[in-house]
């Protein structure tokens, strides 16, 4: 019992991670229909300069602020210079976009160097709890709950806020959002340094989690990140918590089971559902 | 874009051949083994770089597993020279084997993926690939995993000229058919898919069916490339099937410019030979050990402003100077609104 | 004569490589409802879509309230007050109606909201399902909601594409009497189909044939001249 319980909190952990990466993705291309293969340089950016001013102020929280920034700054930049001239043609977005994840990955490791950097937890978050045989490691429940917050406040801006209708009613229909007086670019921009900065925040926590950051870990995400994207359809908000969840816990299950299919199983899932129901498992209804 | 008056036609010709004899008597002029070994890398590669172009240039699909074939090519030459004996025969089989493995499963993948569009081709072409990669990573027992192993190739090979020659002949072989399959209808169909595959479909082709035959014509190159790629090493390891080699073939596509085949050959003579001298500065300027940063930024205002690349941009050139020449039009020619937009 | 509000000068407009629009003229007079009128691919929806800068002009001048407005984004165009109803009616289906309504308020004002609650005294069904999905209303339904939308703003000129197309006739009924109604407080531009219906609430209408405006004048003028209507809407 111990075991699964740990087990589904480190696949949860996990899932929230994957879940900040997945959900500027999953906004992005549902509004803006750009699928941004750069998103892992977000994501590994917000790790190393968050961990840079983390070491630097000894303050994690710091930390997470600055990761935040770069990825607001980052994401300001990519959307007006890199991804404004491609709007509406998918593979110069395809092409551009990895283009640009490659550049971002090789930068990190000429501003930081090549080798991976260690990374320890805040003591307050350091240790566990024990309940009885259970064992509760106190940062993967803080990544959890920092997830669900993240989740709460974006549901709740987009379903309650007129900037949220905005952003879903541009999902839905870009024409008529602009036909109704909107300016639609203003839009994609905020989404953009949005979804980058949740990206940056998932990096900035994955830090202390795995213990260590490297300049790779941001395309392994975005991979992660993509089969959530693709599970829990296109533009789907809910849909990527729902997949990222899923991916998480079937990888943390796996890796303990069948260590060897761990590596695979997400792919397969991800083969599965575009071949069956390209959509996704929440489709978005339009019209 | 083909030229029209014959006049050109034959400039082409001439420029061709006096490169082709300049690379024949390369490796007795230049008593440089670097250099021979260098170039054979180039020509391997330029061949991957081709068979992406078909792809890209041609069908206007982009694929981010286009390495599995390499590998597939790659591993069933090393793995075939490596169990029997090292001959020419066993590494011709080992070939064919390779090819007809990455027919079958270009195949079976295009028939899967290239229903779905293109954001969701690029993943799963992605996810496809990382799959074979865990499996190539995993089937120890075959592939020795990421460590890899050294295998014997055949003696007449041993002499780097010797190989040399036969690479080359493999990558005139092969653009020389590259070029017929595209100027034929069959090509042509494909130009049109990747035109507007809507207006093609509802012209009455079976777009699909064109799709797979492309991805299918270009894994069986891949392949090849990555036999040939195997020997030159002796050697082979997973890497072979990483995401890589992907982009390699993609940025020398790019930058060479894609639609040409010309185009790959170019950009994997600049790529290769850059790789080459700044990873040689780089014991210097260590900026230079991440060389790929150059490229990636080179290749991101390729994508933006110079989408036809080097080869395109000179036959734009070309083409606009050849016009001026011409009767001048009121109305700028339709085919000339569809390049510049 | 009441003063132009509207006008189109030789428009053109590509799609793609088509040359869709190849000289539309065409003016709207405030207070008025004027209507296209054209067959199938004539190029009326275009006209519309050109006019609120989806499809932009390639050559030509539109002017709005004095303004030059054919190089202008769609988003400013619609803010300087001209309301669109697309032929799709455009509804954001997983919307309710009242964040339908919300989207479409640009400014909560006392004006804004005095008008919603005009339309909505207009079109009593949006209050009745005000909290249902737009995706689920019924055709003429999504119609109204669109045209309440496209009414809500200080709109000074409302484009409404193909308002009958697939409603039962009942329904196109209530649509027309809600037109006629809007008409006292707006200017209308409708494209129509419905030959019968465009000649019952038209004041004035512009005939569009192969992308090019044929004729324009006043509605009365159009159903006497039975030549005109058999030659480019094949009824008469």
């Amino acid at each position: 019992m111990d075991l699964i319980i740990s087990l589904v909190i480190n696949g949860l952990a996990t899932g929230m991670l994957i879940f900040l990466l997945a959900a500027g993705l999953t906004l992005i291309f549902g509004l803006m229909d750009v699928l941004n293969f750069a998103h892992g340089g977000l994501f590994v950016w917000g790790a190393y300069t968050g961990v840079f001013t983390y070491t630097l102020t000894e303050s994690f929280l710091i930390g997470i602020v600055a990761a935040i920034l770069t990825g607001m700054i980052l994401g300001f930049l990519m959307e007006k210079l890199i991804i404004t001239p491609v709007y509406g043609n998918h593979v110069q977005q395809i092409l551009i976009t990895l283009g640009s994840m490659l550049v971002l990955q090789e930068m990190i490791k000429v501003a930081f160097g090549p080798n991976a950097i260690p990374v320890s937890v805040p003591d307050y978050l350091a240790g566990s709890w024990e309940l009885g045989e259970v064992i509760l490691i106190k940062y993967r429940l803080f990544i959890i709950i920092v997830g669900l917050i993240v989740f709460g406040i974006f549901h709740y801006i987009l379903t309650r806020t007129k900037i949220g209708l905005i952003v879903r009613a541009g999902v839905m229909n870009k024409e008529m959002v602009q036909a109704l007086g909107i300016n639609i670019k203003k839009v994609f921009l905020f989404v953009f340094m949005t979804g980058a900065a949740l990206a940056a925040i998932g990096g900035m926590l994955m830090a202390p989690y795995s213990g260590s950051i490297y300049a790779e870990m941001g395309m392994e995400f975005a991979i992660l990140g993509f089969i959530v994207v693709v599970i829990g359809g296109m533009g789907s908000f809910s849909g990527s918590l729902f997949a990222a969840v899923l991916v998480g816990l079937a990888g943390s299950f796996m890796a303990y089971y069948v260590p060897s299919l761990s590596l695979a199983v997400n792919m397969i899932l991800m083969a599965i559902v575009l071949i069956f129901r390209p959509q996704g498992l929440f489709k978005m209804a339009k019209g | 874009m083909g030229m029209k008056t014959t006049n050109l036609v034959s400039k082409y010709h001439i420029f061709f051949f006096v490169i082709l004899i300049f690379l024949i008597a390369f490796p007795f002029v230049a008593d440089s083994r670097t250099l021979t070994i260098l170039f054979t890398q180039i020509f391997i590669f330029a061949i991957l770089a081709m068979s992406y172009d078909l792809l890209l240039g041609y069908t206007g699909i982009v694929s981010f597993g286009h390495a599995m074939f390499f590998g597939i090519g790659a591993y069933a030459t090393a793995i075939l020279l490596n169990t029997f004996e090292p001959t020419i025969g066993v590494f011709i089989g080992s070939m064919i084997v390779g090819i007809l493995l990455s027919a079958i499963v270009s195949f079976f993948v295009g028939l899967l993926t290239l229903r779905l569009k293109s954001h969701f081709f690029a993943m799963l072409t992605l996810a496809i690939s990382g799959l074979l990669l865990v499996v190539a990573e995993k089937w120890r027992t075959v592939t020795k995993g990421n460590d890899g192993f050294t295998f014997r190739a055949p003696d007449i090979f041993k002499d780097r000229i010797v190989f040399y020659f036969c690479v080359l002949a493999c990558l005139v072989i092969v653009f020389l058919l590259l070029r017929r399959f595209v100027a034929s209808p069959l090509g042509k169909v494909l130009i049109a898919v990747r035109e507007n595959e809507q207006r093609t479909r509802s012209l009455g082709f079976k777009t699909l069916h064109y799709k797979v035959i492309s991805s299918v014509v270009a894994g069986v190159v891949a392949s090849l490339a990555g036999s040939l790629y195997a020997v030159s090493l002796r050697f082979v390891n997973t890497s072979v099937m990483t995401m890589d080699i992907t982009l390699d073939a993609l940025l020398m596509t790019i930058i060479g410019g894609v639609g040409t085949l010309v185009g790959p050959i170019v950009g994997s003579v600049v790529i290769e030979f850059a790789q080459h001298y700044l990873s040689g500065l780089a014991r210097e300027f260590p900026i230079f050990e991440r060389w790929i940063i150059f490229f990636g930024i080179i290749y991101i205002l390729a994508v933006v402003f110079f989408p036809k690349g080097i080869v395109g941009s000179i036959q734009m050139q070309i083409s606009k100077w050849k016009s001026k020449k011409e009767v001048r039009k009121t109305f700028a020619l339709p085919e000339d609104k569809e390049r510049a937009s | 004569m009441m003063e132009s509000l509207l006008k189109l000068h030789n428009i053109h407009t590509h799609i793609g490589q088509f040359h869709i629009l190849q000289g539309i003229n065409f003016e709207a007079k405030a207070g008025e409802v004027s209507v296209l009128l054209g067959r199938n691919g004539a190029g009326k929806t275009t006209t519309l879509k050109t006019i609120m800068g989806l499809t932009p002009a390639s050559n030509g001048t539109i002017t709005f309230l004095d303004e030059n407005i054919e190089k202008k984004p769609t988003y400013d165009i619609a803010k300087i007050g001209i309301g669109y109803v697309p032929e799709d009616q455009g509804i954001f289906g997983q919307l309710t109606v009242e964040e339908n309504m919300k989207v479409a308020m640009r400014k909560v004002t006392d004006d804004a909201l005095e008008k919603q609650d005009y339309v909505l005294e207009l079109f009593p069904d949006l209050k009745k399902f005000w909290k249902k999905a737009g995706g689920h209303l019924s055709g003429g339904q999504k119609q109204m909601l669109s045209m309440a939308r496209a009414f809500v703003n200080d709109s000074k000129l409302l484009l409404i594409d193909e308002p009958s197309k697939g409603l039962a006739p009942i329904v196109v009924e209530k649509v027309m009497e809600a037109i006629m109604e809007m008409k006292k407080r707006t200017t209308i531009v409708l494209v129509e189909q419905n030959f019968i219906m465009a000649s019952r609430i038209g004041d004035t209408f512009t005939l569009i044939d192969d992308g090019r405006t044929v004729q324009q004048g006043a509605m009365n003028e159009l159903i006497a001249d039975d030549e005109l209507k058999r030659k480019y809407l094949g009824i008469g």
